[in-house]
């Protein structure tokens, strides 16, 4: 019962460690798609844990899932912007923001994934798709350097990262809307 | 699977579908003067300063593939609903946040005199030379975003439905009776195939839609980050073509379901009507390159794909609709009335009206021919006499099955005059384009005018035949219900 708290905890702590933490902003890409997603998936954990310890408090506070979604969605959108990446390795604050709200967000997220319907959930699959695939265009097309912190380089690699994990969404799109899902349902 | 599995009272949807072919026809309306005060100005008759004239071009192609849309996705959700469970509530989202995104648009043109056509081409909505600021570009942009977005949740809810009744959409196209292992009897129906196919290219330009209008919201907000303009180009038309091409796909139901019941004839799935909606499918997603064959920096390839493909999409899907509506028609004995005719009618504009596009989509004419009226011309004849038509046709096969409202002389007045002034809008627009006058243009030399004034003529026929449709289908809307059809309920697909 404890295992989600473990993993989620083990995350968090091994994302805190100095050099870990360092290393990791070193390199954008790793920032972007590394640090903050392994940011969510421990929140992830910790979400699942959680709600099987105070359910009435989730229940009670996002009750459909609808709230939830919203908030995970300004959340991480937050963070996609250039200007915050930048603001986390000049501000304190800003870091301890994001250390703090990232792991909320992966709470909200495990909790209102299964709370949404098929519909919500295909809407938010379907803008974070258009919202990678415009952010790694943002990031290889900029002429200018868009971070204090990272150098144009930086930012072309990580455009790249964001097309690949565009590219990746849309073939799931096209292999689940194109195998049978009855069958599927069925087995 | 092709029970009737859906919605089992269609007629209590009838009120909502109704409200959408009403919006949609009213904006239709009201476009048309737009386009006749257009043409006025053109010809010489009024006057209308350069930055009004670009903003009546602005609202006139946007508002009319728009409201098209909307009366179309009425259409096609109507049928669709009798095969697979749609969902209500998304539907009511769904025109809410058209109607949201219609408002931000029209108040983004008027009240700040945003003006860069439909095509919002990056990067004009940032450089304006002030004709207009800031705000008028995000009031139509993020508009344009909301009203997207609506259509995004609509075809999400039409996939997701499909999906969860016939399996996979591959399935909603038919893949499994192509490919021999289920029998042709077990087919889906046309308003499924149909609608399957729209899904899937509407989904698509929705979302590469989203993404260059978000880049033109971050350049119009901040000017210093800049993109490539010929990605820009290519997501715009991507979006856009698509967008205005599937129209006709959803409103082309209506002539799937109504000719059969009409002429008391089946209209079954061959295997080749099968083959053809999924090859309309692949084009459709791949010729809006005919729009960039004057961008010298497209790679070669796009360039002859976007040749070969128009030609090939302009084959199947209307050749085995407009032959097979011919096969159910011929000697059958069809009771002619407005809604029979104008589905007839509608053929005859589809077929007509792609055979300029199929000319402009010739390297070497497009070279020549695509900046001049002559492209006006086709897609005034493809979606007036075309797919609208298609609309109107529904709007009076609807009122009929619903409602005690008859049909009258005026009304068959109206259908010849609306065919007679939507082939002469048309004809005049490809007339200036023989004489190679340019497209876009608020001012025009004395040698282009004499076919402009002509259009704006026709184009006062065309909004009276247009409103007498209207006015019987408003009628139809306070009488609804008081008139029972076995014709409502009845399958034929």
């Amino acid at each position: 019962m404890k295992k989600p708290l473990i993993i989620g905890s083990s995350i968090l702590l091994i994302l805190l460690i100095p050099p870990i933490r360092v290393y990791m902003e070193s390199i954008m890409i790793i920032h972007m798609l590394v640090q903050l997603p392994l940011l969510i998936i421990a929140g992830w954990f910790l979400g699942d844990y959680m709600i099987s310890k105070i359910p009435k408090v989730f229940i009670l506070s996002n009750d459909n899932g609808v709230p939830g979604i919203i908030l995970f969605v300004a959340i991480t959108m937050f963070w996609m912007l250039p200007r915050t990446l930048d603001e986390a390795l000049t501000f304190p604050m800003y870091e301890l923001f994001k250390f703090v709200s990232l792991p909320i967000s992966g709470i909200l997220l495990v909790d209102s994934w299964g709370k949404i319907n098929d519909l919500g959930r295909i809407f938010i699959y379907l803008n974070y798709l258009s919202m990678f695939a415009l952010m790694g265009w943002l990031y290889l097309d900029s002429p200018i350097q868009i971070c204090n912190n990272y150098l144009v380089d930086q930012q072309k690699v990580l455009g790249w990262g964001f097309i690949f994990i565009t590219a990746i969404m849309v073939l799931y799109v096209v292999q689940y809307v194109f195998t049978d899902q009855s069958e599927l349902e069925e087995t | 699977m092709s029970t009737v599995i859906g919605n089992n009272k269609p007629k209590s949807n009838n009120k909502l579908i109704g409200t959408s072919l009403v919006i949609g026809g009213v904006v239709i309306a009201a476009m048309m003067i737009f386009g006749i005060l257009m043409l006025l100005a053109q010809g010489g008759v009024i006057s209308v300063s350069d930055a009004m004239f670009y903003q009546f071009l602005t609202i006139h192609g946007t508002g009319m593939i728009g409201a098209a849309a909307l009366a179309a996705a009425g259409v096609m959700w109507y049928f669709l609903s009798r095969y697979v469970n749609l969902s209500r509530k998304v539907f009511i989202w769904f025109l809410a946040l058209v109607l949201i995104g219609v408002v931000m648009v029209v108040v983004g043109v008027f009240s700040f005199k945003f003006a860069s056509a439909w095509t919002f081409l990056y990067p004009l909505p940032a450089i304006s030379a002030s004709a207009w600021g800031t705000i008028g570009a995000l009031l139509y942009l993020i508009g344009m975003l909301i009203l997207g977005t609506g259509f995004l949740l609509l075809y999400i809810d039409t996939g997701r439905a499909i999906i969860k009744t016939y399996g996979s959409l591959g399935k909603g196209l038919g893949w499994d009776v192509i490919s021999g292992k289920k029998r042709l009897e077990d087919a889906p129906p046309k308003v499924v195939v149909a609608s399957t196919m729209v899904t899937i290219v509407n989904t698509s330009a929705l979302i590469a839609g989203a993404t260059v209008l978000i880049m033109n919201i971050i350049n119009v907000i901040n000017p210093s980050f800049t993109f490539d303009p010929l990605l820009a180009k290519n997501l715009t038309y991507a979006f856009g073509h698509i967008f205005a091409n599937a129209i006709i796909y959803m409103a082309v139901i209506v002539v799937y379901e109504l000719l059969p019941k009409y002429a008391n004839r089946k209209w079954a799935v061959t295997k080749l009507f099968l083959v053809a909606w999924t090859m309309s499918t692949v084009f459709t997603l791949l010729i809006y390159t005919h729009h960039m064959l004057m961008d010298f920096a497209m790679p070669k390839w796009m360039l002859i794909m976007g040749q070969a493909l128009s030609y090939a999409n302009g084959l199947p899907v209307l050749v085995v609709t407009a032959y097979g509506a011919l096969q159910v028609v011929h000697k059958s004995g069809i009771k002619w009335d407005m809604a029979s005719g104008l589905a007839f009618l509608s053929m005859f504009g589809w077929t007509v009206g792609v055979v300029p596009a199929i000319v402009d989509a010739t390297i070497v004419v497009n070279h020549v021919m695509h900046n001049t009226k002559w492209v006006p011309g086709h897609f005034h004849m493809y979606m007036g006499l075309g797919a609208v038509v298609m609309l109107f046709s529904f709007m009076y096969y609807l009122a009929k099955i619903d409602s005690n409202v008859k049909e009258s002389k005026l009304d068959k007045i109206a259908f010849w005059c609306y065919a007679l002034a939507i082939f002469s809008v048309s004809a005049q627009f490809l007339v200036s384009g023989a004489l190679s006058t340019p497209r876009r243009w608020a001012i025009h030399y004395p040698g282009w005018m004499t076919p402009a004034v002509f259009g704006a003529i026709a184009g006062v026929f065309l909004v009276i035949a247009t409103s007498i449709f209207i006015i019987h289908f408003v009628r139809y809307m306070k009488n609804r219900g008081t008139l029972g059809s076995d014709m409502n309920e009845q399958e034929t697909a």
